[in-house]
């Protein structure tokens, strides 16, 4: 019987949609004015609902809506741990993490890099975790490739596997907010070592010669087939506004920017300025690029593309454009919407713009 | 200069019997003269009885990557050119070179297929697909059969520089599909890199466009390749000795941790969890394929060679990897 803890943090990810790109400190406050809606509730059933070995598991949680909640759903045998403020913070996190340490084997959270950030503080390399991906970025290479991965990644861990360090990533929201990336190695968390559920930490973007010039065709090729008839919404990256660019126009190289007609008429959009776009007009396309190091195209960093968008646009109007170099680090694409009924229709080969009348294709998992 | 197991070229490890060097000596002493064209007749209707194809469909080149190369400059235009990805570095340059439009197909682990289905797709277009079976650098066969892909239509160019080791070829259909070519070369399994042989088998499609062009093969080539053609015997010993000892060196290499991929040719595809792995084994004098530009830098492609030097091979790289992870876990 393995002792495992549980620990949600019910605000992670809900800057997503609304595009605050993150809701680390007081921003989670304004994502409920702009009334945002929480992603862990649902990341942390489609988690459970996964786990396998339910009969081999005693589960320590933490109360409420921090996991307790959740698992009553299922069940099972539970232990809650610890109490939790009204309006829960990193410091409730933290102060349950350590307390319940000590009694268990592994920990699981479910938040993004800011939740794992805590957790190192609390737990530091005392036990393993899982990190049930629900934050906004997630950059950081201890999550796991979505809930499911994470529910098999704990069977994996009760019938044996090795451990390994992965990185836990500092990101600067506010620089984040302000276009710029700053990530910083914040410390090591040791996780379940099932490689091809693990995602990649982000790589920083590539300035080299190759790529220079595959973003230079890959703007040449775009540009040649953008339609006067179409709304293209670009999202962030640099590879994407080496596209901008070419056509003069100013990039928000961290959110998504919409061009009509060779113009910009939204900018920095979050869901609810794409779907009100999505009503003005007929024939849109998502030009995106995957994030280098970890190949995902949608579920990390550009979480205004929520599912309901994508499922609006479809399949046939997403444009990936990424250059040689950064698909040469990846064995393919990976989606993570938060639905498994859009992820599925995502799944499978899509072509991938690297130059000038240059495509690869790729195969995209879920 | 420093010397080097050389596994990095996928050559045959033995050499050639020696009546075959004897025939190149024999060409040698005329360097003074042109091929015959009596001489190139004989070798076609040899390699026409080997293929099992008519020797009409048959062309010569120094090498056949050269061949590849000109049916991509040939019929690339206003086509779009599918090719995998990884493959044979001369496909991935031509196409990138000539094509008007390039679709690459990635072929990813771990199974490392070619998905026919998702190709079969685009072929509602005029296309030229070129791929390698067993291809290279993977080791695995990605066509099975032809039909799907040449009966829509498209140009199928099928480079087969393994074929003696992988035992799949369609030289014998392109008789009957006119859009069909296929590449094959004699610097492998015969032990004649250095003579530069190799050979299309094109459908009737391609062939007015190849007219004239094998002529003036190197004499001491084309001699050394007509003998070879009657010592069959020998290169197949040679073959079965390579794939046994490819059998060897994967389980060897599998058991100091490393990830060897199941392969069809004198080549294994390695991965190895050591970064710039390729770099490291030239700084112990062993020399393979990096495919840092392909794959990533813990990938290899190594050519079995002989006993001794996939022995020195093994060696070097378990010593590699137990370097490698102490100083990772520090």
């Amino acid at each position: 019987m393995k002792k495992i803890g549980l620990i949600v943090n019910p605000v992670a990810g809900m800057g997503g949609s609304v595009g605050l790109k993150g809701t680390d400190g007081n921003m989670y406050k304004k994502a409920l004015e702009m009334n945002a809606n929480p992603i862990t509730p649902e990341r942390t059933k489609e988690f459970l609902s996964y786990i396998k070995n339910f009969s081999d598991i005693t589960f320590f949680t933490a109360p409420g809506r921090m996991g307790e909640d959740y698992l009553r759903e299922f069940n099972i045998s539970l232990k809650v741990v610890g109490s939790i403020s009204e309006n829960v913070s990193a410091e409730d996190t933290k102060k349950i993490a350590e307390e319940m340490v000590k009694k268990i084997d592994l920990l699981v959270f479910v938040g993004g890099d800011g939740t794992a950030r805590d957790i190192y503080d609390a737990v530091g390399l005392k036990k393993p975790v899982v990190a049930v991906p629900s934050g906004v970025k997630m950059f950081s290479s201890v999550f796991a490739v979505n809930p499911r991965a994470a529910a098999e990644m704990v069977d994996s861990f009760i019938k044996g596997t090795d451990l390994k360090e992965e990185e836990v990533l500092d990101i600067d929201e506010d620089a984040f907010r302000n276009n710029k990336l700053s990530a910083t190695l914040y410390g090591y968390l040791n996780v379940p070592y099932v490689k091809r559920l693990l995602q990649s930490g982000k790589e920083a973007s590539r300035t080299d010669k190759h790529t220079m010039e595959d973003k230079e065709g890959i703007a040449k090729h775009i540009i040649e087939e953008m339609d006067d008839e179409i709304l293209y919404l670009f999202g962030p990256g640099t590879t994407t506004k080496a596209i901008t660019d070419k056509l003069n126009l100013p990039k928000t190289l961290l959110g998504i920017d919409a061009v009509f007609k060779g113009k910009i008429v939204g900018k920095d959009l979050n869901e609810e300025g794409i779907l009100k776009l999505l009503k003005k007009y007929n024939k849109v396309k998502i030009v995106i690029t995957p994030i280098g190091g970890n190949g995902f195209i949608f579920g990390r960093g550009n979480k205004q593309f929520t599912f309901d968008v994508i499922r609006r646009i479809g399949k046939e109007n997403i444009i990936v454009v990424g250059t040689e170099p950064k698909l040469r680090n990846l064995n393919c694409l990976r989606i993570d919407t938060g639905s498994l009924e859009v992820d599925k229709t995502l799944q499978g080969y899509i072509k991938v713009v690297t130059g000038y009348r240059e495509k690869m294709m790729m195969e995209v998992r879920c | 200069m420093k010397k080097y197991i050389k596994l990095n070229m996928n050559e045959m490890p033995y050499p050639p019997p020696i009546e075959v060097i004897n025939s190149a000596k024999k060409g040698l002493s005329n360097l003074n003269r042109y091929t015959s064209q009596e001489s190139l007749e004989m070798l076609k209707n040899m390699l026409s009885d080997y293929s099992k194809a008519p020797k009409e469909h048959i062309i010569l080149s120094s090498g056949s990557d050269l061949l590849i190369r000109e049916m991509i400059h040939l019929f690339s235009k206003r086509r779009k050119t599918i090719v995998a990805d990884p493959t044979f570095f001369p496909i991935t340059q031509a196409a990138k070179q000539f094509a008007s439009k390039l679709l690459k197909i990635r072929l990813s682990e771990p199974s490392f297929d070619l998905p026919i289905s998702y190709l079969i797709d685009e072929l509602s277009e005029q296309s030229l697909v070129v791929i390698d079976s067993p291809n290279n650098p993977t080791g695995k066969i990605l066509l099975d059969r032809v039909e799907d892909i040449v009966e829509t239509g498209a140009y199928l160019l099928i480079d087969e520089a393994y074929y003696e080791f992988s035992g799949i070829g369609f030289a014998e259909l392109v008789k009957d599909h006119p859009n069909l070519a296929v590449t094959r070369t004699m610097d492998k399994a015969f032990s004649l890199a250095g003579a530069r042989i190799g050979y299309l088998i094109a459908g009737k499609t391609f062939l007015n466009d190849f007219s004239g062009f094998d002529t003036f093969l190197p004499l001491p080539s084309v001699y050394a390749a007509i003998e070879a053609l009657k010592n069959i015997d020998y290169m197949k010993k040679n073959v079965n000795k390579i794939i046994d000892e490819r059998k060897r060196v994967e389980r060897e290499a599998a058991r100091i941790g490393v990830k060897v991929y199941p392969s069809n040719t004198n080549f294994l595809l390695m991965k190895t969890g050591v970064l710039e792995v390729a770099r490291e084994l030239k700084k112990a004098g062993v020399l393979v394929f990096d495919l840092s530009n392909q794959l990533s830098s813990e990938f290899i492609r190594v050519s079995i060679g002989t006993k001794d030097e996939n022995n020195f091979f093994l060696f070097s790289l378990g010593k590699l990897i137990k370097t490698y992870n102490q100083n990772s876990f520090k």
